[in-house]
């Protein structure tokens, strides 16, 4: 890990290797919740606030953490497939989790889409179900009875390989089936308020709005809270040549 | 007390012509409708509106000034802010054309949330807020730079129009250098210091950027209250302080007699010979039929060639204004890529309204960039999900997703528009899939052309220079379009589009097209403006009867 957020070596495109480092080094959630229970703002709980949201966008974050709804469009075999497939894409290797498939498909139940399909793609919750057929028949083809079955190293491979488009997808246009459910499943991870503690959102802020705009901590609200990250200063300090 | 009365006694300069921001209620933000009149369908009125966006809600607001009897006819519900609308990104997706449609085309364009509206107000309600004025040259391009085509009218039959409806908004910026150099009525807004970096980073690398021109009052305005910097501008202004028809417009539009019909979705216009004679709707699952002395369909460049064409009757087999081929051609988008820079200190881009600075120093064509016409410059504010897609886009996830995402309050974002040029081939259809009312849906297929795909190139490595002089420690990028315009130009003549100057559709005496399809060209710059303007010099030209709606069919003169 960086030992500052001032410099930018934690980011993955500024790693040798261009991978990202393990979120060991992360600080552990001590006030509220994140997924996983690691973030940036450990102190930082942005339900806190509830009480001062307007009453009907307080109901729905306060829904959104508590309520998770029982599948309905995906059977029990492609919700096996796609939470795993979920977990890898979104990073999510322990509890708490944010419940993302559950979210998914409580959109498509209640039919609500996103207003467009392309001309050779079938409506976005069967495109889910296809890609959860499709990941199924590429782990058979490894010698595991299902995606979700795989090591952790070989479910990233083919994530990996879904990414860039170099999975037989048999009829499917693959390249676009990943943005169908990446961008759901992006669209349900970062309404969860837990990734607004993760990332230090401000949240819904109506009716109190913002009084500070500056950068730096200059422009922190006293409901913010400060970044931090994992170092023992005993340690620490010393390792670093301060002293 | 008159509005302008009650405006000088708070201390607010409002326009003449419209008492919307004091008709509000102080402490509600629901549009006040007791009183609003109601018309019979069998009563004709002199003018039926379709869709409650910015072209049908002024146009309807400054014919019901002129006695005009009017009843806008909008397909989704009429927003009460304070029960309907949510402070949050994803509880939003309400405000959306989200019915079904298909995209096609080499570079298909994927509708909805970034350029579709549902409701009283239109996409309006969830527009980022930027109000540029197009230029003088986007009225001629065909003429000055050999691509796209002229307009019928010009840049001065639309300048009054402009500045009444910067007042009407009201518009806050810096003083405009760019175009037709122009003041805005209210001073600029106060910058966050994500857009500070865009704008340090510009100067260093030699481009001028301006604060504005943004529709959001900066000072007392009626009943309207001060922006609170909460950043939702995307997901419908619940507090009133951002701009829409909704607020602008329709409070006086209702005073004056004009009857806002929500739910009430439209199915076809009626043709009898060369005259319209209302328009068919379906509310709470039952067909109903509005007479009208004239019909303005103000559905946008999807919904208004769609219902066009699922007008087709005998005379108009191939849809209304379409016996030349033309409806629902030339629809266009914006290349709207977006590049984001980390900064070693947090900056939130998720305060303060997205729509900050902005820069139109590469609106016009320069021979020397090798390509035809340009692009403009804005800051963007992302919220969790839009950046999440921004780091997806730059082939991010598992780990390094939540990294990028881990570090969101140290990230600026500046995205481009740059003008796609008008082609034949873009253009909407009908698909062979139907909606739940049974009625086909619109098919929109989209290609870039070469310079298309050159603007919006060199834009981005603009971009990345400003960054570059800012000192960005990183760099993430996204390509998309945003906006929407043409579909049912207007023109000169009816073989090339399917409009007149005066927005008349050809060869039919009084049915007319009054939103952001009848644009030829679309400029570097948002068409919310331009919409709201076209609405008013035609709504300016009907009152005044130099347009009449009893005439015979419109015919394009020699």
């Amino acid at each position: 890990m960086a030992r500052s957020f001032r410099e930018a070596g934690h980011l993955p495109k500024q790693r040798p290797d261009g991978r990202p480092a393990a979120p060991e080094g992360l600080p552990r959630q001590r006030a509220g919740r994140t997924p996983q229970m690691h973030g940036r703002y450990p102190d930082y709980d942005v339900l806190a606030e509830a009480r001062h949201w307007d009453p009907v966008t307080r109901d729905l974050l306060e829904s959104r953490v508590r309520d998770v709804p029982a599948l309905r469009v995906f059977d029990a075999g492609q919700a096996a497939c796609l939470h795993a497939f979920l977990d890898v894409v979104l990073a999510q290797d322990a509890e708490p989790r944010i419940p993302v498939l559950e979210m998914v498909d409580a959109e498509f139940a209640a039919g609500r889409l996103d207003g467009y399909r392309y001309v050779d793609m079938p409506p976005d919750p069967v495109t889910w179900q296809q890609v959860a057929a499709l990941l199924d028949r590429t782990a058979r083809g490894r010698g595991a009875p299902g995606f979700a079955a795989l090591g952790p190293e070989a479910q990233e491979a083919v994530v990996a390989a879904f990414a860039t488009g170099d999975l037989d997808g048999e009829g499917l246009d693959v390249s676009r089936a990943w943005s169908v459910v990446m961008r759901g499943a992006l669209g349900a991870f970062y309404s969860h308020p837990w990734a607004f503690n993760e990332i230090g959102f401000g949240g819904p802020a109506y009716p109190r709005g913002y009084m500070r705009l500056q950068p730096g901590a200059d422009g922190r609200e006293p409901r913010e809270r400060p970044e931090a990250f994992e170092e023992d200063p005993v340690t620490d300090v010393p390792r670093r040549g301060l002293r | 007390m008159s509005g302008r009365l009650a405006g000088i006694a708070k201390g607010a300069v409002l326009p003449e012509d419209n008492d919307s921001a004091v008709l509000l209620d102080v402490h509600l933000r629901a549009v006040p409708t007791e009183g609003m009149a109601r018309y019979g369908d069998d009563d004709e009125v002199d003018l039926v509106v379709v869709g409650a966006g910015a072209g049908g809600s002024v146009l309807a607001q400054r014919l019901a000034r002129a006695g005009w009897r009017v009843v806008i006819l909008e397909s989704g519900p009429f927003w009460d802010p304070d029960r309907d609308w949510v402070s949050d990104e994803a509880g939003q997706d309400k405000l959306y054309w989200t019915a079904p449609r298909v995209i096609g085309g080499e570079d298909p364009v994927e509708l909805g949330k970034n350029n579709s509206g549902h409701g009283v107000g239109g996409s309006m309600v969830h527009y980022a807020g930027y109000t540029p004025r197009f230029h003088p040259s986007d009225f001629e391009t065909l003429t000055r730079d050999g691509v796209g085509a002229d307009w019928p009218i010009a840049y001065a039959d639309l300048k009054a129009h402009y500045e009444t409806v910067e007042r009407e908004l009201p518009v806050a910026g810096q003083d405009w250098p760019w175009g037709d150099p122009h003041a805005y009525p209210h001073a600029a807004h106060p910058l966050s210091g994500a857009a500070e970096r865009a704008r340090e980073g510009a100067r260093r690398a030699g481009i001028e950027m301006r604060v504005g021109p943004v529709g959001i009052p900066n000072g007392v305005f009626g009943n309207r209250p001060h922006c609170i910097y909460r950043g939702f501008c995307l997901q419908g202004c619940k507090v009133n302080a951002k701009a829409s028809p909704l607020i602008t417009h329709l409070p006086d539009a209702i005073a004056h007699g004009v009857e806002v019909r929500a739910d009430s979705h439209a199915t076809r216009v009626e043709v009898e010979g060369h005259r319209v004679t209302g328009v068919t709707y379906l509310r709470d699952g039952v067909e109903r039929r509005q007479r009208g002395a004239a019909v303005a369909v103000c559905g946008y460049s999807i919904e208004t060639p769609r219902l066009l064409l699922l007008s087709a009757t005998g005379g108009w087999e191939a849809g209304l204004g379409n016996r030349h081929d033309q409806l629902g051609r030339y629809l266009m988008v914006q290349g709207a890529p977006q590049v984001a820079a980390r900064f070693p200190e947090p900056l939130r881009q998720w305060k303060a309204p997205p729509p900050e600075i902005s820069s139109e120093q590469f609106y016009e064509t320069d021979a020397a960039r090798g390509f035809a016409r340009g692009f403009s410059i804005q800051t963007v504010g992302p919220l969790p999900i839009a950046w999440a897609e921004h780091v997806l886009a730059d082939g991010h996830w598992g780990q390094g997703l939540r990294e990028y995402m881990r570090d969101y309050n140290h990230w600026t974002t500046l995205g481009l528009l740059c003008e796609l040029l008008p082609q034949a081939r873009n253009r909407v259809t009908l698909a062979d899939e139907e909606d739940d009312h049974g009625l086909r849906v619109a098919r929109l297929d989209y290609s870039q052309c070469d310079n298309d795909r050159a603007s919006i190139a060199f834009g981005k490595r603009v971009l990345a220079d400003i960054w570059e002089a800012a000192d960005a420690q990183d760099i993430l990028s996204i390509d998309r379009y945003a906006h929407l315009v043409g579909g049912a130009r207007m023109g000169f003549r009816p073989e090339h589009s399917v409009v007149d100057r005066d927005h008349r559709v050809w060869g039919l005496a009084n049915l007319f097209v009054c939103d952001g399809s009848v644009m030829p060209t679309q400029g570097s710059a948002n068409p919310a403006l331009t919409i709201m303007a076209l609405a008013s010099r035609l709504g300016h030209r009907l009152a005044g009867r130099r347009v009449t709606r009893s005439a015979e069919p419109a015919q394009a003169t020699a």
